[in-house]
């Protein structure tokens, strides 16, 4: 199992405003790329192409807030811009 | 110009927020419970036991209404070591006579919601606030709606651990990685007569594991499982700051995805008996706020009070997580704030009164109390050392193989000398491990 796989048992009602959003720029200076193996989700992949080496997808985002913790808030890193998702859109979770 | 207008605006509908809700309903004002998701719990997690006795005056007919699980009558603490795992049990059926339950916040958050929503609250979903703004003689609540901002005399943010309210009135303050532990959890469908069988427990009862010392050594990593009527959760909980130099499987060289220590943790020959099942039903993520009596955030200013995990309400006791009846009771004190306020017109003391009520209670009383344990619960020796020690210790006494002989102090003596820890910490640790506990 993968947390791919896990993801699959995941549901969203995806919105078409992303509730967070990446500054590239910042993560180029941005040396061990915490958000590569600590969101939970996987939202963020390394792209040799992107610049700073990162793309980021908000849509399978479970919304626990992480990156808002370990990189929105650290005044060395703030490639983030972190948002609550839209009014009934983002993660739906049946158990909880 | 704000046309709508309640009493009490309160943000999230998780138990905190529901019960303040409930509360105020009950006592005659008008309450909006103002919840981002679709339905109730869609967007809550929770990794705990619900120590019920809290809702006792509020619902007292909970325990046979609520969709409730299992109820808890057996606590297991396990120290993982290499092959060995050296565990405590506690298995007691006075515990029958305390609500104590695990829940599936998706059931019974809805029905919560459904039972203040009977109570008189107006319940407002698929909302999402953005702001809260705290005027001479009222406060407004800025949600995503069309026109949506809405007028009150008070502001109760029971918004979780990201709350919006905290950080956008400035309540809250920044948030780094030593303030937050991640959760990841998976629920697996395993059936009601396999978790019988494989838990020893009879069909309504239900049982919690805590687990430490995987990987060893490892600080602040710990695991859970807890038993459902059908299902299973099983879960990873870690430090921010510890997962994000531990290991080496991160980008930077250091760190590693906390699901692959959950992976790695459910594939142990001590563990994968219980968790192995037909199917993941769902995976979850969450952070769980790790403040010491002494690190908690502010929590009020003026016409605006944080509740439960907003507030960052929850306490890793290291033998259970205490967090849902913190959340339901810090809810409760908030009401009866609001309740005097309206009594006197003295709404502008709504924050202090809450927050001075707050401090005496249990909750606070508690977290003061083990004020001392979360860097306690930080200390390596814990996760290295200790169950090291005990795990050579209980081989010197059980296996036949072993060179160990003599007596069982030996054994234990020559294990500890053989461990990495020395005299002086062994005092210390003792020392704060009973200041702590």
């Amino acid at each position: 199992m993968s947390v791919q796989d896990d993801l699959e048992t995941v549901e969203w009602d995806v919105s078409e405003d992303a509730h967070i959003t990446v500054d590239n720029e910042q993560c180029i200076t941005c040396e061990d790329k915490p958000c590569l193996h600590l969101c939970p989700a996987e939202c963020f992949d390394y792209q040799e192409d992107q610049e700073g080496g990162i793309y980021f997808a908000y849509e399978p985002c479970v919304e626990c807030g992480a990156c808002m913790v370990f990189c929105a808030n650290d005044p060395d890193k703030g490639a983030v811009s972190w948002s609550k998702a839209e009014g009934g859109k983002g993660v739906e979770f049946d158990f909880g | 110009m704000t046309d709508v207008s309640f009493d009490v605006v309160v943000v999230g509908a998780g138990r905190a927020g529901v019960a303040a809700a409930y509360k105020l309903a009950d006592e005659g004002f008008e309450v909006a419970l103002v919840e981002r998701a679709k339905q109730p719990g869609m967007k809550n997690v929770t990794g705990g036991v619900l120590y019920g006795s809290i809702l006792d005056d509020l619902v007292p007919e909970f325990p046979e209404e609520a969709p409730l699980e299992r109820h808890v009558v057996e606590h297991n603490i396990k120290l993982l070591h290499g092959d060995a795992e050296v565990s405590i049990g506690y298995r007691d059926l006075e515990l029958r006579e305390e609500p104590n339950y695990t829940l599936m916040l998706g059931k019974f958050d809805r029905w919560f919601v459904d039972r203040a929503v009977d109570q008189g609250v107006t319940f407002l979903s698929e909302t999402a606030v953005r702001d809260v703004t705290q005027e001479e003689s009222r406060a407004v609540v800025h949600t995503d709606r069309e026109d949506g901002d809405i007028a009150c005399d008070v502001v109760i943010g029971a918004d979780g651990v990201n709350t919006t309210v905290g950080r956008k009135t400035g309540i809250q303050r920044t948030m780094r990685n030593e303030d937050m532990a991640l959760s990841v959890k998976k629920v697996i469908d395993v059936g009601r007569e396999t978790i019988d069988q494989r838990f020893n427990l009879d069909s309504d009862e239900g049982a919690a594991y805590i687990y430490t010392g995987f990987p060893e050594g490892a600080p602040t990593i710990g695991y859970f499982i807890y038993t459902f009527d059908e299902y299973i959760s099983v879960g990873a909980v870690g430090g921010l700051e510890t997962l994000r130099w531990l290991g080496d499987e991160g980008y930077g060289e250091t760190g590693t995805p906390l699901y692959s220590l959950l992976e790695d943790f459910m594939e142990l020959d001590t563990v994968r008996p219980y968790v192995q099942g037909d199917a993941v039903e769902e995976y979850q993520g969450i952070l769980v706020p790790e403040h010491s009596y002494d690190t908690l955030p502010d929590r009020q200013d003026r016409r605006v009070a944080l509740v439960g995990d907003a507030a960052g309400l929850v306490l890793n006791k290291g033998y259970t997580f205490r967090g849902l009846d913190y959340g339901i009771k810090s809810g409760l004190v908030a009401a009866e704030a609001a309740v005097k306020c309206a009594e006197d017109g003295d709404w502008d003391a709504f924050g202090r009164r809450y927050d001075t009520s707050l401090e005496d209670s249990y909750v606070l009383q508690d977290m003061k109390q083990h004020r001392h344990l979360p860097k306690f619960l930080k200390n390596e020796r814990m996760y290295d050392a200790y169950p090291g020690i005990a795990t050579e210790t209980l081989r010197g006494m059980y296996s036949a193989e072993t060179d160990a002989s003599g007596l069982t102090w030996r054994q234990a003596y020559r294990a500890f000398r053989r461990s990495d820890a020395g005299f002086l910490d062994l005092l210390k640790d003792g020392y704060r491990g009973l200041r702590s506990l």
